[in-house]
């Protein structure tokens, strides 16, 4: 473990060489000449396990926006819609909206994005990165209070092939990150200091782990990655003051359980993938957690693991309380395209037939856009929201009616799919589920993969029309499944989408434009060169000082956005003047 | 599970143990058994990025690294070191896995001697200068809109050099693409994509002027379908004329070949 951050090195210095109470840090030259490491510190705060400040509780992250000056879990609350309630940035006044900071990561991702979604808490953003760096930064100026780079070990297996991180989970005074090597960890938010360190699987075998972990009421949530190589994936829930495993559910269910009939043999079944990497979301009422699963593996192989692979490719409602699967949907039954869903399950209320329903909505990587009803998996609604060729329909018995599985019959989606797991956003007030498109052409020539031990087991190659491909920023009306419009972009993004209740999208590109519209009609209302390809991230906003933020990372730095200063009627001397 | 490619290695590694000198060798250049298990593992590392031919998808084109001058150790080299500031990752897969892939690509690579047939290359040259170098160049002389033609002989077969003379818009390559544009004020524009965005294009025109246009400032633009490459047809560039102007472009590979 490596822990190289100023500050904890001065707190250190402060704690062991002096007692506890008396104030150095403020009089001491620090390195960097304007910073201050305990800006906001009363000195009685840097005693640990002495915090005048509890933190983020349960009962915070459950009223998500309500509280408009935090954004406490990935999605912003436990809908996973990422629709933020601030209009303080409107259709109006958005063209004028200009870059306000620009944090420098200097930290790059080889093959992939800058895909973390930071969370704010009492002014400071904390963030993660790629290879597993992670800050404390000054929301008003995006300057560090702390850095953290975890020592990761030269052999890692999927972690080198993606070395990414889409953020932290928060409670008390606790932030909680898993790692490229399959660990998670909890630090102190205050400190960046690592206070227990777990393994959730053998990173050597192929596992890693990427995603935010999702904290509900006293659990630590986590999936893992490692579905490209002979694993078995799983969901888990952590007590955040130990890090003890409270429960588990594998998403391949141990030989002789209901599901494992749909793999041939036990072998198959227990290195046949079904990741976990992307964050859920959760219904508290319900107590049910919302997650979607990976690829069975070998990813395009599929003669050794003949049936319909569950649970892979689908998505599983599990109890929070005791990790009990509830119901499960499997979007593409015994899939050989790599088509994870791993998406944000995004929920909504909806009157349908004069019937209030509890739905949960999934634009899946399959190029269909799905309305289920999250209290017991019932379809409900299955629409294609790309050109798709791969299925005709899905059919009454909620199987898709596949006409095209080899590419031979039409543009079929390629291996990341018709969309991927880069946030949705669903803007209740129009009924309108906001995602980015990919249209790709792709084949797939599958053969018996080598089996070498922490090398992925893909399983055949894929041909793609790049010329044909394309990408575009979809609405998608709920109700219908119909597209209400479109905005095009040369090619496929990865880019993830965000709302507001001023009836602004923000999404991003592949060309590295951040970009806001009306999500009414689709017009274009303001764009920004960010100069790197948006991938796997989404906006995340917030209110500071009454103005409003918007964050995006692009490429190797995250850029807060915001109307220019002189608009606003400030606190006198709450802002840093510049 | 045994793995097959195992087997091969240890059996090619007796045969041909790995040499320690200035520069390294391939053990397993040209062993037919090092190349199939080689193709595997390009298809299930390296594949997704540089295509499943090789001839590039999201990354680079890997078929022309030895016509491009390289040789396997930098190759072995760049596969175990990956790219700095690009996105190919480190690999940190055995030496015999390496070198099999390795032997894989320069299989691939291989394109047959170019066959400079029995024009002349004098008369070549004139008509290089003549019809070509307005927008291509050779050795630094000639113009920037066409792709750089000094090496072309090396990297292209004579049937494929002759199609592409023929009928140049069968088959364009990213960045010589042909865009027509149409400015507020009506001004018409002809040239080739660099780089294009939802929002702008970048192009070189037809005078080789480097511009970027705002899509919302121009009346209209039209990706087209025909190269600003004219064809030369039978009538314009007789088979005679072809064969001169292929020998020249053939005495080219000679002049490359000897600079590396």
């Amino acid at each position: 473990m490596s822990m190289r951050s100023v500050f904890a090195i001065v707190a250190g210095f402060v704690l062991s060489a002096t007692a506890p109470g008396m104030l150095l840090a403020q009089s001491e030259p620090s390195d960097e000449g304007d910073t201050i490491p305990f800006a906001r510190s009363a000195p009685s705060e840097i005693v640990p396990g002495d915090p005048s400040d509890p933190g983020v509780s349960y009962a915070d992250i459950l009223r998500g926006f309500d509280d408009q000056s935090g954004w406490l879990t990935f999605s912003g609350d436990y809908s996973g819609r990422r629709h933020s309630p601030l209009t303080q940035v409107n259709r109006e006044n958005v063209y004028r909206l200009a870059p306000a900071w620009t944090f420098q990561t200097g930290t790059l991702t080889r093959g992939r994005g800058f895909e973390t979604t930071p969370l704010l808490y009492d002014g400071v953003l904390y963030v993660t990165g790629s290879n597993n760096y992670a800050w404390a930064l000054d929301a008003r100026t995006g300057r560090p209070f702390w850095t953290y780079q975890r020592d990761l070990p030269d052999n890692l297996t999927y972690g080198r092939n993606a070395p990414v991180n889409r953020g932290f989970g928060m409670l008390g005074n606790r932030l909680f990150m898993v790692t490229l090597d399959a660990h998670l960890l909890a630090f102190d938010r205050r400190t960046g200091d690592v206070l227990w360190d777990v393994v959730l699987a053998d990173y050597e075998i192929g596992h890693a782990a990427t995603l935010a972990p999702l904290v509900i009421d006293d659990k630590v949530i986590v999936g893992i990655s490692g579905g490209e190589y002979p694993t078995r994936g799983f969901i888990d829930a952590y007590d955040p003051a130990t890090g003890d495993l409270v429960w588990r559910f594998y998403t391949i269910p141990d030989w002789g359980e209901p599901g494992s009939e749909t793999w041939p043999n036990e072998e198959a079944a227990m290195q046949g993938g079904g990741g976990t990497w992307m964050t859920g979301s959760y219904d508290p009422e319900l107590d049910l957690l919302y997650w979607g699963t990976g690829n069975p593996n070998p990813d395009y192989y599929g003669a050794s693991r003949l049936g319909d692979n569950l649970y892979t490719a689908a998505i599983v409602a599990v109890e929070g309380a005791t990790g009990e699967l509830k119901w499960h949907y499997q979007f593409t039954p015994h899939d050989i395209h790599d088509w994870d869903s791993n998406h944000v399950p995004v929920q909504a209320e909806l009157t349908i037939d004069g019937e209030e329903r509890r739905v949960v909505m999934v634009a899946n990587r399959n190029g269909f856009f799905y309305v289920l009803d999250r209290s017991n998996g019932e379809l409900i609604l299955a629409e294609p929201f790309t050109d798709t060729t791969w299925a005709r329909e899905i059919g009454a018995d909620g199987r898709p009616i596949v006409v095209n599985n080899d590419g031979s019959g039409g543009c079929l989606p390629d291996q990341w799919g018709g969309t991927n797991f880069m946030p949705p956003t669903y803007d209740p007030a129009l009924e309108l589920f906001f995602v980015n498109a990919r249209e790709t052409c792709s084949s797939y020539v599958p053969f018996e993969p080598e089996y070498v031990r922490g090398e992925a087991t893909m399983g055949g190659v894929v041909w793609t029309d790049r010329d044909a491909e394309y990408g575009a920023l979809r609405a998608i009306d709920v109700m219908t499944g119909e597209r209400r419009w479109e905005f095009r972009y040369p090619s496929a993004t990865m880019a993830g989408v965000m709302s507001t209740a001023a009836g602004l999208v923000f999404a991003g590109d592949h060309q590295g434009n951040f970009m806001a519209f009306d999500g009414a009609t689709g017009e274009n209302l303001w764009y920004y060169p960010t100069g790197s390809r948006i991938w796997g991230a989404a906006a995340m906003t917030y209110m500071l000082d009454g103005r409003q933020f918007v964050v995006i990372p692009s490429g190797t730095t995250l850029v807060a956005f915001a109307l220019p200063r002189y608009e606003f009627a400030s606190p006198a001397g709450a802002l840093i003047g510049r | 599970m045994k793995s097959t490619f195992s087997q091969i290695v240890a059996i090619v590694c007796l045969a041909a143990p790995l040499h320690a000198g200035a520069q390294l060798s391939n053990p397993f250049e040209g062993d037919a058994r090092a190349i199939r298990a080689g193709e595997r593992l390009y298809a299930n590392r390296c594949a997704a990025c540089h295509g499943a031919d090789g001839k590039g998808a999201t990354g680079p084109d890997v078929t022309m690294l030895w016509l491009e001058g390289t040789n396997d150790e930098r190759v072995f080299e760049t596969i175990r070191e990956g790219v700095d500031g690009a996105v190919m990752p480190p690999s940190f897969a055995p030496d015999e896995e390496l070198w099999a892939m390795v032997a894989y690509l320069r299989d691939i690579s291989t394109v047959p001697p170019f066959d400079a047939g029995d024009g002349d290359a004098e008369i070549g040259r004139e008509i290089f200068a003549a019809n070509c170098g307005e927008c291509h160049r050779v050795n630094g002389a000639g113009g920037t809109l066409g792709p750089d033609l000094s090496n072309i002989a090396a990297v292209r077969s004579r049937e494929a050099l002759i199609g592409s003379i023929r009928d140049p818009s069968a088959a364009m390559e990213l960045g010589y693409r042909t865009v027509t544009l149409v400015a507020a004020d009506g001004e018409r524009i002809e040239g080739v994509v660099k780089g294009e965005d939802a929002f702008s294009i970048q192009v070189v025109d037809t005078d080789a002027r480097l511009q970027g246009y705002l899509k919302a400032n121009l009346r209209r633009f039209v990706h087209e379908d025909e190269s600003l490459m004219p064809r030369f047809g039978r009538l314009r560039l007789s088979e005679r004329e072809l064969d001169d102007l292929l020998a020249f472009l053939a005495t080219q590979r000679e002049d490359a070949s000897a600079a590396h």
